[in-house]
C-alpha cells in the first residue's frame, strides 16, 4: 500500500503513514479552517490500510497545538485505531512537550475515553 | 445605531469598553510594544489581507504598502536607543491603520531621544514646505549630498512618505522624561491622487489613545475582515510579541485560535458580499500580567438565544463537570456542525479557568453585535 504524506504548513500538522518503514505519526500544529475536511484523506487512507494490517504498529501523536474542532477528528483517528487493536497490535505514543501539561491532560483524556494502549512520552 | 442590551457584563474591563467604542469606527488596526522583522512582516500581511478583501486597487495599495514600510522602520529603527531596548511597557511604540471612504491613515508613534528631535523637526518642516514635484528634487539633492545619518535615516523615508502619500504630514512630539520622547507621524493617503485636499488633523485623539493603551497595556485591536490568512497573521504577531511563562503563552494562543475562528466560521455579515471571511473586531491586552482577549461579531438575531444558552450553560458548569462535557462532546459525532462551536465555548472556559463574559447588542431586526471577553490570569 502506497505511503501517505502531508508537509507541516503554518496551520497543519506533518502526516507520515507508512506501512513499509512501518512508521506512522502525525505531529506538530493542527488549525485548519475546515478540520472535517483536512482529515478526511487520512481517514480514508486509514480506513483501506485496515483491510490488510501490519501485526504490530506504534502510532505516533507529538502535538503542539490543536485546536477544537481538529480535536474531534483526532478523535475519529483514535476510534479507528480502537478499532484496528482487535486485528492488530496497537500502542498509542502520545507525545509531549516536558513542560507542556495541557497536551498531557489532553492525551489523559483521550485515552480515558477509548480502550486502546497509551504511552505518554515527555519529550 | 447598537441599543445595548447588557448580559453578564459586570466583570468586562474597562478595555472592553473602549473596545465596544470602537465599533463604529473604520479603524482597522492599531498595535502596540515591540516590533521585531516577524511582527513586522505580520503586520504588512495582514493589511495585503485586508486590502485585497476590500477589493482595493493595486495602484492604492503599493502606496499603502511603501508608506507603512517606511513607518514601520522608522519605528524599528528608532525603539533601541544606544544599543538598548525599551523594553519599559509605559514607553512602547505605536502603530495604526485606519481606513476612511476615500482615504487611509497609517499613524505611528514611537520614542526618539529628545536630542534628535531638532532635526528631525526641520526636517519634517523643510519637506512640509516643498510642493509634490519639489520633493523629487529635495530627495535627489540629500542623496548627492551624502548626508546620510548613521541611522540610515537623513529623512529620505519621510520625504517617500510624503511624496507616496500626496498629502503634507501631520507631527508631534510628546514628553516622556528628560531623556526621550514620543514622535508621532500621521500618513493620509488619498485613493486619488488628485482629490487629494490638505486636511488638519489634531493628533491629541491619537495621543490619548496611545496613553489609553499603555495604561491598559492593549498589545493589539484589530477591526477589519477575518479569515483563516489574518488569523494567522494575528496569530504570528501575538506570538512574536508574548513574553514570559510558555504555559500562558500556549493559552492565549489557544483562546485566541478558538475566539477568531468562532468569527471566522460562524459569524453572520451586516450585508452579504463576496468577501472571503466575516467583519469582526480582536482586541487583546495583558494588563497585571492577566491577559484579556476581546472578540466582537455579528449574529443573526435568530441565532441569539441558542447561544445565550450555550454560554450559560458552559458558565454554569463547575470543576469536573467541565471537562465531562468537554469529553461527551468530544466523542459525540451526532451532533451537527452548528452545534460542533459548542466545544470551542467550553474549550474557552477549560483554559481559561474563568467565566465567559459576553453581551449582545440589537443592530437591526436581523443582526446583533456580539461581544465575548475571556480572561486569563
Amino acid at each position: 500500500m502506497e505511503a501517505f504524506f502531508y508537509k507541516k504548513t503554518e496551520e497543519t500538522p506533518s502526516i507520515i503513514l507508512d506501512p513499509e518503514r512501518n512508521t506512522f505519526e502525525i505531529a506538530y500544529r493542527s488549525l485548519p479552517e475546515d478540520a472535517n475536511g483536512f482529515y478526511e484523506p487520512v481517514l480514508k487512507w486509514l480506513g483501506e490500510y485496515y483491510e490488510h494490517p501490519l501485526p504490530k504498529i506504534n502510532f505516533v501523536f507529538f502535538f503542539e497545538y490543536f485546536n477544537t474542532s481538529s480535536a474531534k477528528q483526532i478523535a475519529k483517528i483514535l476510534l479507528f485505531l480502537e478499532k484496528l487493536s482487535h486485528k492488530s497490535e496497537v500502542t498509542v505514543l502520545w507525545k509531549y512537550g516536558k513542560n507542556d501539561a495541557d497536551m498531557l491532560s489532553t492525551g489523559i483524556r483521550y485515552s480515558k475515553s477509548l480502550s486502546l494502549n497509551f504511552q505518554f512520552i515527555p519529550v | 445605531m447598537f441599543t445595548q442590551i447588557p448580559s453578564n457584563t459586570e466583570g468586562l474591563s474597562f478595555g472592553f469598553k473602549l473596545f465596544q467604542g470602537m465599533q463604529e469606527d473604520n479603524l482597522s488596526y492599531i498595535y502596540r510594544g515591540l516590533f521585531t522583522q516577524t511582527i513586522t512582516d505580520s503586520i504588512i500581511s495582514l493589511a495585503e489581507n485586508n486590502l485585497d478583501s476590500t477589493g482595493e486597487t493595486s495602484k492604492v495599495k503599493k502606496r499603502v504598502f511603501s508608506i507603512m514600510v517606511e513607518c514601520l522602520q522608522n519605528i524599528t529603527r528608532h525603539q533601541t536607543v544606544e544599543g538598548e531596548e525599551y523594553n519599559d511597557s509605559n514607553i512602547q511604540g505605536i502603530f495604526m491603520i485606519q481606513q476612511k471612504i476615500d482615504s487611509y491613515f497609517i499613524t505611528s508613534g514611537n520614542v526618539v531621544s529628545n536630542i534628535a528631535i531638532p532635526k528631525l523637526r526641520s526636517q519634517l518642516e523643510k519637506i512640509n514646505s516643498l510642493e509634490q514635484d519639489e520633493l523629487k528634487g529635495y530627495y535627489k539633492q540629500i542623496l548627492e549630498d551624502g548626508s546620510i545619518s548613521d541611522r540610515g535615516g537623513a529623512g529620505l523615508g519621510l520625504i517617500e512618505m510624503a511624496r507616496k502619500s500626496g498629502n503634507k504630514l501631520t507631527f508631534d512630539f510628546s514628553k516622556v522624561n528628560d531623556d526621550t520622547s514620543y514622535f508621532y507621524l500621521h500618513t493620509c493617503i488619498s485613493k486619488e491622487l488628485e482629490a487629494s485636499t490638505p486636511i488638519i488633523v489634531n493628533l491629541d485623539n491619537i495621543k490619548s489613545l496611545h496613553q489609553l493603551a499603555n495604561e491598559e497595556e492593549i498589545v493589539l485591536v484589530f477591526n477589519g475582515v477575518l479569515n483563516q490568512e489574518s488569523l494567522i497573521n494575528l496569530l504570528s504577531i501575538i506570538e512574536g510579541q508574548m513574553r514570559g511563562r510558555l504555559d500562558i503563552k500556549k493559552k492565549v494562543y489557544n483562546i485566541m485560535v478558538e475566539m477568531l475562528q468562532n468569527i471566522v466560521k460562524h459569524a453572520a455579515k451586516i450585508e452579504e458580499d463576496t468577501v472571503v471571511g466575516n467583519p469582526g473586531i480582536f482586541y487583546i491586552s495583558s494588563k497585571d500580567n492577566s491577559y484579556s482577549l476581546c472578540t466582537g461579531n455579528y449574529i443573526k438575531n435568530k441565532n441569539v438565544e441558542e447561544l445565550k444558552s450555550k454560554l450559560e450553560h458552559v458558565n454554569s458548569l463547575k470543576g469536573d463537570e467541565i471537562e465531562l462535557f468537554y469529553s461527551m462532546r468530544l466523542l459525540n459525532f451526532e451532533i451537527d456542525n452548528s452545534k460542533e462551536a459548542g466545544l470551542g465555548v467550553i474549550d474557552l472556559r477549560m483554559k481559561s479557568g474563568n467565566n465567559l463574559e459576553y453581551s449582545f447588542s440589537k443592530v437591526n431586526d436581523d443582526i446583533s453585535f456580539f461581544t465575548l471577553q475571556v480572561s486569563l490570569k
